[in-house]
């Protein structure tokens, strides 16, 4: 911890804090996902055209950097959701800000803690154990 | 007291205060607060059946699959209502981002008028699919076929 602050002084002259990184995961998973949403409208739209269009753009998914990906969009899903609740709670109760710090903290082991066993069930098919 | 740009304290960091003039602002405050509420069981329900319960289940996501999902109303209003709700809470929430970064006016006007209009048609496809797909009409030959 002592060598990650001293890089953070030296490097940007001041120490992140826990709810900068939170305000800049909110922002940078919101964005993710959003652009996302905007390929996954167009994939979905093939369905349209048929089975063969739209089992052929399902295929896209269906290899082990397509699951990491899926894996890391649903982290960023999570996240936001979990630090959206966060912020709707602070902003209608605002005598809950005194514990933000803690809060935050929450945020980020509730994401990871939800995290393991849902990546762990989605990585299956291509782990080892999962037999593909 | 001001001097062109607000400097503000807000402890949750994650978000801006509540404008204080009611208008389009304070309004769109509002909606990022209860859109969010809502996407928080049709976004993540949305992901976690579709990740995690369909791997459960051993299913995949073809043709067949959205066929049969989208054979009942009721996820063709569930998927309707999602679209709607994540598409605007997001291009919101990228048009406050484009505006945090792009202090040069004309250049901010660009970017968020190409947003606005690249989501309009965006979401009308959605749209436009969710309400009228039909599996019995969907041509069965093509480039991919």
């Amino acid at each position: 911890m002592t060598l990650l602050a001293g890089l953070q002084t030296r490097i940007l002259r001041y120490r992140i804090s826990w709810a900068q990184l939170a305000w800049a995961g909110h922002r940078l998973s919101g964005i993710g996902v959003l652009a996302f949403l905007f390929a996954h409208i167009v994939e979905t739209s093939t369905v349209a055209l048929g089975p063969g269009a739209y089992n052929f753009t399902q295929g896209f998914y269906r290899n082990l950097p397509a699951r990491l990906g899926e894996i890391l969009l649903m982290a960023a899903v999570v996240y936001h959701s979990l630090n959206g609740l966060r912020v709707i709670v602070m902003d209608f109760w605002p005598r809950t800000t005194v514990h933000y710090r803690s809060l935050t903290y929450g945020v980020v082991a509730a994401t990871i803690i939800c995290m393991v066993p849902i990546g762990l069930i989605m990585i299956t098919p291509y782990a080892p154990w999962g037999g593909r | 007291m001001s001097t062109g740009r607000t400097i503000y304290f807000n402890p949750s960091r994650a978000a801006r205060p509540q404008p204080e003039n009611a208008g389009f602002e304070r309004f769109m405050w509002y909606f990022m607060r209860i859109s969010g509420l809502l996407l928080v069981l049709l976004a993540l329900g949305h992901v976690l059946i579709m990740h995690v319960l369909v791997q459960l289940a051993g299913k995949q996501i073809d043709f067949a699959f959205v066929s049969s999902r989208w054979g009942t109303p009721f996820w063709r209003i569930y998927d309707l209502l999602l679209l709607l709700l994540a598409l605007v809470h997001g291009v919101n929430g990228a048009r406050i981002v484009i505006g945090d970064y792009v202090r040069r006016g004309g250049l901010r006007a660009v970017l968020i008028g190409l947003l606005v209009v690249i989501s309009v048609l965006w979401v009308l496809l959605g749209m436009i699919v969710i309400i009228f797909f039909n599996p019995a009409t969907a041509p069965r030959v093509g480039p991919f076929s």
